[in-house]
């Protein structure tokens, strides 16, 4: 079963995720925070993250430098409610950038672009 | 007493707040750390950025995308403005509207992460300033590109999100306010005077030789009469030309030597203080326009803008240009 890691500080966001990513037939493992994100990353090594940028601590686009440091291999979707970190280069080292929406089709369509 | 100065071009109007003046040591820049981790500008990240449109390395028979390249030029990943489709004009009462269309590209200059535009060797500058010339000569056959905006954000006060030295150019459907501004005030001078209002400032700067920052054969810096910031500074080709596009391969290396050298008398005013750098240069397709001559126009971020500056379109100097250039003149020296 392919493993996500789900980075987000939203327990509303990381409930909904939990239940729809496993009803798609993925284990989904959850991180609350930066630090957290990037032991799990490293010790779980998933087959693919989703990575939320507006979070306390590390942000998501810092977080997302060390991840693609530790292994470039791993897709790496940001996900967030803003349009307006597009502009930031550093989102660029991810693998796509889909902004939160209550239809998550977009957001399921990109994670089995990478993972099916 | 403050003194008020109006910009010659645009007619804008500054106050030089003598009482707040400031030494280059007064001004408080936040310092810069290098981030480090993974970077999607180096070289041998090709991957994570889009195909490249324009690249120059010493082995011109390496395919696309290797990462040999020198400079490179790619579109933005996750674009403000899209490339494809129509323009789509269209009135909705009084109101004007179109699609989104344009061209957002990003000028990577250095494959190394931490090289600054300023300490690379000028033949790498100037190749820097050949790309810009590059796209712009591109970009032009698209007819649905009016203007083509090019700029570096130094410095996260400044705009900057990725330390990794960068450019970025915007193609777009409509000419800027600004360059319209620009464009009116000069031709206004032009009707009056018959002469380039750019070309005159150039020849009352050298007979006065207060606000000279350096110069060479073909280029000039100078504080500008009227500046925004501290520190500001325009760059200008001393022999007519509107147009940056036109620009030959030997006057970019004439121009890299002079940008490097201004850079690197800010810098040694002020170290890593963050700036704006933006081309002025004719619309698209315009021809060759006696009224305007193409400058770089260099704005630090020193000074914030609020309410004041918001409401009234004045800016608060707390350095008259006299003294700036005379800094940076001399900065070198010590």
């Amino acid at each position: 079963m392919k493993k996500i890691l789900l980075v987000d500080d939203d327990h509303g966001i990381q409930l909904l995720y939990q239940e729809e990513f496993t009803d798609e037939g993925y284990a989904v493992e959850s991180a609350f925070n930066g630090d957290e994100a990037l032991q799990m990353f490293t010790a779980e090594s998933p087959d693919l993250v989703i990575l939320d940028i507006q979070m306390p601590g590390l942000n998501g686009i810092e977080v997302l430098r060390q991840m693609k440091m530790i292994n470039s291999a791993i897709p790496i979707i940001l996900n967030s409610a803003y349009h307006e970190y597009k502009q930031d280069l550093g989102a660029w080292a991810s693998d796509d950038y889909v902004v939160k929406s209550s239809d998550l089709t977009e957001l399921k369509n990109a994670v089995r672009r990478f993972l099916d | 007493m403050p003194e008020l100065r109006k910009d010659p071009v645009l007619g804008r109007w500054i106050i030089i707040s003598k009482e707040r003046q400031k030494r280059p040591t007064d001004f408080f820049v936040e310092e810069t750390k290098v981030l480090g981790g993974f970077c999607p500008l180096c070289a041998g990240n090709e991957s994570s950025t889009p195909p490249e449109v324009l690249a120059y390395r010493s082995n011109s028979e390496a395919p696309a995308n290797d990462p040999s390249w020198k400079v490179r030029v790619v579109p933005n990943k996750y674009p403000a403005l899209i490339i494809e489709g129509e323009l789509g004009k269209e009135g909705d009462g009084l109101y004007d509207r179109m699609n989104g269309i344009g061209a957002h590209e990003v000028i990577i200059e250095s494959p190394g992460h931490e090289d600054l535009l300023w300490k690379l060797p000028v033949e790498h500058v100037s190749l820097v300033f050949r790309a810009f010339r590059d796209r712009l000569i591109d970009l032009e056959k698209d007819s649905r590109f009016r203007y083509v905006m090019i700029f570096k954000n130094y410095g996260k006060a400044a705009g900057a999100s990725l330390e990794h030295s960068h450019s970025q150019l915007i193609a777009l459907p409509v000419l800027p306010r600004m360059i319209v501004s620009e464009l009116s005030g000069a031709q206004s001078y032009y009707r009056y005077k018959d002469r380039c209002i750019f070309c005159d400032i150039i020849r009352q700067e050298i007979q006065q030789e207060v606000r000279i920052v350096c110069q060479n054969d073909q280029f000039i810096t100078i504080a500008p009469f009227a500046p925004r910031t501290p520190f500001e500074m325009w760059i200008l080709p001393k022999e007519h030309a509107s147009g940056f596009c036109s620009i030959d391969d030997r006057k970019l290396l004439s121009l890299a030597h002079l940008v490097s050298e201004s850079l690197r008398r800010l810098d040694h005013c002020i170290p890593n203080v963050p700036y704006n750098f933006v081309l002025h240069t004719q619309p698209l397709r315009s021809g060759e326009i006696e009224s305007f001559h193409w400058h770089f126009e260099i704005v630090p971020k020193l000074t914030s803008i609020a309410g004041f500056e918001w409401g009234s379109g004045f800016y608060i100097n707390p350095l008259p240009p006299e003294e700036a250039a005379q800094y940076l003149r001399e900065s070198l020296d010590n």
